[in-house]
């Protein structure tokens, strides 16, 4: 039995991309066909295998899903799909005849609005937001799986996320007298990306995030890690977000396709005007059009784009290739 | 002989039960059970005081010596599985109170509605959490209740669909100063001690069958029946539906009762291996292949329940059971997610939700509790922490309570700084307090503080509420409130009515369900099927070695210097190669070298260290009788674990710490009674046993060790040259079981060829190798025949094969002595024999029992 903790987001985001609006021009929607595969090839054959995929992007702001198709090789023995609590498309499948691989295409088709944040936003003092009352009883508009969660449960620890004084202290040091929520939230956010060192060797997909932050190194999904456990210590809803990263190739250099990557970042709730906003830590910026998200969750555990066990299989390689392939819309 | 009862030789004379309890509980002024505050005995409790006192002191404690051997043999304890030899001695039995706990129906019946009334309430409080989450929304439970909680799982949330989480939940009760009952904990995942309260009826009614007929007392099987009967409609197809109840992996604490409830309803016991989802439903593997599975009575943690989806590092559940249940392939009791509304802190809710749904408090007050993380409720606490005591807010555990007046300064002050740390960890409880009963313990009548375990069933349309509960006792209450592990004795509850009951209706005779006649029972699952292979296996082995070891000690014990009895090496070689004694005593080089053979040998008998020893072989018969003990009859098991104790139990007088000495003469005592018991163990099986698949595999076990010993027996003896095969000869056919049979054929004439032929060749008798070669190639003809054709071949073939050797060998020419004095024909068949065995029980293990084999644990490329 093995499981497939699927490490796609340990391959993330080497490409560093521009700070937002410096080279793509403020664009108001933005479409994309993205393309991502996943195989995993094994030594040995594979009995059975269980897996769930959280691939397939969902319509929600600032989202808005176009098609997504889902092709798994060999075909499932059996497939369904469901809503998870947060809100995610989950497809969950089976293959219950010997094999000794597995391709897992999902190509989407998605449009990206931009969230128009930027430093120039008026924001609420921080300690306003961590002082709202009203976060358990009103929750968002509730979706189409009739359930949506509060934003007060973004405030609590989760199985990767735990709160502690170092964290709030690192935190502080942005988020201190009246700061308005933005501002501050971008500070934390460049200081993260200052402070760490974006190294692939560090971590791996289990790595604590004390660790991380005691190595101020790591990858995307470590650094929204922190970023959660930093904003979560202070008494601030913030949650995780899967997504994909568009890549801006080298002045005159064509798009390399399949060099783009999975991505992790995470969305701090900002007062009731403002709702959710996202931030970068690995770019240091605020999240534009250039990341399009896929699933929301507490942290990694609750989004991880496909996780599996298996019987059998001996040792397997895994390889995985993101294509971010801006199109122009009406295509 | 006339007992006059009177006054001062009551049982219930001693001054110290009139007033106070007789230490100083925690529960001073607690409200007495049987006696007014006055003194006075209570209506109810009259007429058992004067039936208790006619017994006297002398029949009370010989009938507690009764239920405590009866709780013994039945192997009922906490601790289940023996997972090596030395845990069947820790094993504790729990104990029965020869007194019950006694209550009449008026008393009980308001406390069943507010029983009913809270099961209600649980129900929906599960239905909204792992629902639309109102509770939280509108501030009725405050939401970090469930997002702090570490065994709350998003994967839960609507996992159930509309169907009810609960089906079997339990209410811990205890009595107040004031008489009023109160709630202490609830159980909504897999509540234990239905069993234990179900053994103890049991019991109770065998012990004072004369006390409880009397009684008129409520009967419990309907409930049980009722709860089958429960379980079967919530499948989703009703022809036939199949049952189970899943168990943790061996050694879990719910082993024993897990097992004495399957064997009560006859539903089958299955485990994590025994179980697979393909194509988005749940089966069980079996040695014809896969059964579908309806309707799972769930006893494994809800965190565990699934790999994919829940804990991944789980042993204990199946990987896919949450997609079942999303697709409702598959109906889980209760269901997976449902251990949330146990949590300590929502009893700190309880109210405020029941006034949310139904605008009413409940009737069935909780002890009071405050949960820390409630900013608020921590103030009131931390105003004066003495008055309370702090347990986890989110998990059940065995675990008690914190007290500060039991820590020391430092201590204390340690733990007030982990309080205002994590306070959201932590509930803050009122000292609990506890009614007194009386028990009856070192010949006399005690007090002691009680906690009721009650049970409901949640009927389509009603909750039912078991009409009894199991009592338990304690010196120390604040255990009275953690799980029944901690409480050592406990006393079966009799709810007792005016009128007389019913008769007694027994969970065989079902009237409503036509019953069609069957010859054949449910599936095997491959790992029980793996087990009784083992069993039939290790019970023939232990007895082939205490055969040896008994004719072996009898000639060193006997009144010849055993020096010169050329059988006395042979058998010593043979038991070298057996395992029960130092390889080097097969070495002749090597055996002058070791230490003497009369004290070795009886000390062998409870050494541990030889892998292959006795010891270790009859505690692989007890591990192998646990793990499929819902499979056997309770007399099978019984005679196991007292075969295994009379073996292994320490001499009478050996100082503590030194390595046991043991008596030749005890020694052949001990191999004796255990021979006996063997013979008792496989003659249940043989006797008891329908022929089924389970008969068949203990038989194929036991067949095909029987053949490897006696080969291997034949080879040590009488192989080699010797010109004294006539005392040799003897010693073999005493160790076989022969003897008898030999001289009723040929007197006192002792040859080579009618021995050989005896034990070889001879199919009439039971102890020869073609017998057993004969056996397994019929049994092996019953097995089921799995679907693919051609493949069976290689398992009848290697059967029929070495039958066909052994069949056609001539005695005659088998006793021929070879140039070198040996008996070499008889050389190259055994040594066939010993080549084949284990192909062919490889062969059946492939076949049949492959699947159930260790899965390869790999843990990806990240590390």
């Amino acid at each position: 039995m093995m499981n497939q903790t699927g490490n796609q987001s340990q391959q993330q985001s080497g490409p560093v991309a521009e700070p937002l609006g410096s080279q793509s021009p403020a664009q108001e929607v933005v479409r994309y066909k993205i393309r991502h595969q996943t195989r995993y090839q094994y030594s040995e054959n594979v009995a059975v295998c269980q897996n769930q995929v959280r691939m397939q992007p969902v319509s929600r702001p600032p989202c808005h899903c176009l098609s997504s198709d889902l092709t798994i090789t060999p075909t499932p023995s059996s497939q369904e799909e469901h809503r998870d609590y947060f809100g995610n498309q989950v497809t969950t499948f089976s293959i219950e005849s010997l094999h000794d691989s597995l391709f897992v295409e999902c190509v989407s088709l998605v449009q990206v609005r931009a969230s128009g944040i930027s430093v120039q936003t008026r924001s609420p003092r921080f300690e306003e937001v961590i002082g709202l009352t009203d976060l358990r009883s009103n929750a968002i508009p509730a979706t189409d799986t009739g359930f949506q969660p509060l934003i007060d449960e973004y405030k609590n620890p989760s199985r990767r996320v735990r709160l502690s004084d170092d964290f709030a202290g690192y935190a502080r040091q942005e988020f201190s007298g009246g700061r308005p929520i933005l501002l501050a939230a971008l500070g934390l956010t460049q200081r993260i990306q200052n402070d760490f060192s974006y190294d692939t060797t560090t971590t791996d997909v289990n790595t604590p995030t004390e660790q991380a932050f005691q190595m101020r190194s790591g990858v995307c999904q470590d650094f929204a890690h922190v970023q959660l456990a930093c904003l979560r210590s202070l008494g601030l809803p913030a949650r995780y977000i899967s997504g994909y990263l568009r890549t801006v190739p080298p002045p005159g250099k064509p798009r390399l396709i399949g060099a783009d990557e999975s991505h992790a970042w995470v969305e701090l709730y900002a007062g009731r005007e403002l709702g959710w906003v996202g931030l970068d830590p690995t770019n240091g910026t605020f999240v534009g059009t250039d990341h399009i998200p896929v699933c929301i969750g507490l942290d990694y555990e609750d989004v991880s784009p496909m996780r599996g066990v298996v019987l059998g299989g001996g040792t397997h390689h895994l390889s995985v290739s993101v294509d971010v392939e801006p199109v122009p819309a009406g295509q | 002989m006339t007992t006059k009862l009177s006054q001062p030789s009551s049982i219930w004379a001693d001054p110290s039960l009139a007033t106070a309890p007789e230490q100083p509980l925690k529960s001073v002024g607690a409200y007495s059970e049987r006696t007014t505050p006055a003194g006075q005995v209570r209506p109810h409790w009259q007429w058992l005081s004067q039936q208790l006192d006619q017994l006297g002191p002398d029949e009370l404690s010989r009938r507690s010596a009764a239920i405590a051997d009866i709780i013994r043999e039945n192997g009922v304890t906490f601790r289940s599985a023996a997972t090596n030899d030395s845990a069947a001695e820790i094993n504790r039995p729990w104990q029965l109170s020869v007194i019950p706990f006694v209550i009449p129906i008026q008393q009980w019946d308001p406390i069943a509605a507010g029983l009913q009334q809270r099961a209600r309430l649980l129900q929906r409080i599960l239905a909204d959490l792992h629902g639309p989450q109102r509770l939280i929304r509108e501030g009725v439970i405050p939401g970090e209740l469930l997002w702090r909680n570490p065994y709350y799982y998003r994967a839960f949330q609507g996992l159930a669909g509309a169907q009810p989480q609960l089906h079997l939940s339990a209410v811990d009760l205890a009595r107040g100063a004031d008489g009023n009952w109160y709630a202490t904990g609830d159980r909504t995942r897999a509540p234990s001690g239905l069993g234990y309260l179900l053994e103890n009826r049991v019991v109770t009614g065998r012990v004072m069958s004369g006390l409880i007929r009397r009684s008129n007392t409520v009967r419990l099987a309907s409930f049980f029946d009722r709860f089958k009967s429960h379980l079967r409609s919530l499948a989703s197809q009703s022809d036939n539906p199949w049952i189970g109840i899943m168990t943790p992996p061996r050694g879990s604490y719910r082993g024993f009762e897990d097992t004495y409830l399957a064997r009560y309803l006859g539903l089958p016991l299955v485990q994590s291996e025994d179980l697979a989802v393909r194509g988005g439903s749940l089966y069980l593997k079996t040695l014809g292949g896969l059964q579908s599975i309806d309707v799972l009575w769930r006893h494994v943690s809800d965190r565990l329940c699934d790999p994919l989806e829940l804990a991944g590092d789980s042993n204990q559940g199946v990987t896919g059971l949450l997609r079942c249940l999303r697709r409702g392939s598959v109906a889980v009791a209760n269901a997976v997610g449902s251990s949330l509304a146990q949590c300590p802190g929502m009893m700190a809710y309880l109210d405020a939700a029941s006034e949310f749904f139904d605008g009413n408090p409940l009737q069935l007050k909780s002890q009071q509790t405050l949960w820390c993380g409630d900013p608020n409720d921590f103030q009131q606490v931390l105003a004066d922490p003495h008055q309370w005591v702090f347990r986890n807010a989110f998990r059940v555990s065995s675990d008690l309570p914190v007290c500060l007046q039991d820590l020391d300064a430092a201590q204390a002050e340690n733990f007030l700084g982990q309080l205002r740390k994590h306070p959201q960890s932590y509930i803050a409880q009122r000292v609990a307090s506890f009614s007194l009963t009386p028990v009856w313990s070192d010949n006399r009548i005690k007090q002691r503080a009680m906690v009721l375990r009650s049970f409901q069933l949640h009927e389509k349309d009603s909750i039912n509420v078991l009409p009894g509960a199991l009592a338990r006792v304690g010196e120390n209450t604040l255990e009275l409130t953690t799980s029944p592990v901690s409480g050592h004795l406990t006393l079966d509850c009799w709810v007792t009515n005016d009128q007389p009951v019913g008769t007694h209706q027994s969970l065989l005779h079902d009237s409503k369900t036509p019953v069609q006649i069957r010859r054949v029972g449910d599936e095997l699952p491959s790992r029980v099927a793996e087990h009784l292979f083992w069993l039939g296996r290790y019970a023939e082995r232990s007895e082939s070695i205490a055969r040896v070891m008994r004719t072996t000690m009898d000639l060193i014990a006997g009144e010849d210097d055993w020096v010169n009895l050329p059988a006395v090496p042979r058998l010593i070689r043979q038991l070298a190669v057996q395992g029960q004694i130092e390889p080097g005593f097969a070495v002749d080089s090597l055996a002058a070298t070791l230490p003497d053979i009369e004290q070795m040998l009886p000390a062998s008998l409870l050494d541990r260290d030889q892998a292959l020893g006795l010891v270790r072989s009859m505690g692989a018969v007890i591990g192998n009788t646990i793990a499929v003990r819902d499979r056997l009859s309770s007399e099978a098991f019984r005679i196991a674990q007292r075969a295994y104790r009379d073996l292994t139990h320490s001499p009478s007088a050996h100082p503590t710490g030194s390595v046991p000495k043991i008596q030749i003469s005890e020694a052949i005592e001990r191999v004796e009674r255990l021979i006996v018991d063997l013979l008792a163990l496989a003659g249940l099986t043989s006797e008891s046993l329908v022929r089924s698949h389970v008969w068949q595999f203990v038989e194929l076990g036991r067949r095909i060790e029987r053949a490897d010993q006696t080969s291997e027996l034949l080879r040590q003896t009488l192989v080699p040259a010797t010109d004294q095969g006539k005392s040799i000869c003897e010693a073999v056919l005493r160790v076989t079981d022969s003897l008898m049979t030999y001289r009723a054929r040929y007197l006192n004439l002792m040859r080579l060829a009618p021995v050989i032929d005896l034990l070889v060749t001879d199919p009439t008798n039971p102890r020869s190798l073609c017998f057993q070669l004969q056996q397994t190639l019929k049994v092996i003809d019953l097995l089921p025949t799995r679907q693919a054709a051609g493949t069976d071949d290689l398992l009848r073939s290697l059967a029929e094969n070495l039958l066909q050797q052994v069949a056609d060998a001539d005695p005659m020419q088998l006793a021929e002595v070879a140039e070198d004095g040996t008996l070499n024909h008889l050389d190259a068949l055994l040594e066939i024999c010993s080549r084949e065995l284990p192909k062919l029980s490889e062969a059946l293990v492939a076949r049949y029992l492959i699947h159930t084999s260790p899965r390869q644990l790999l843990t990806g490329s990240q590390r």
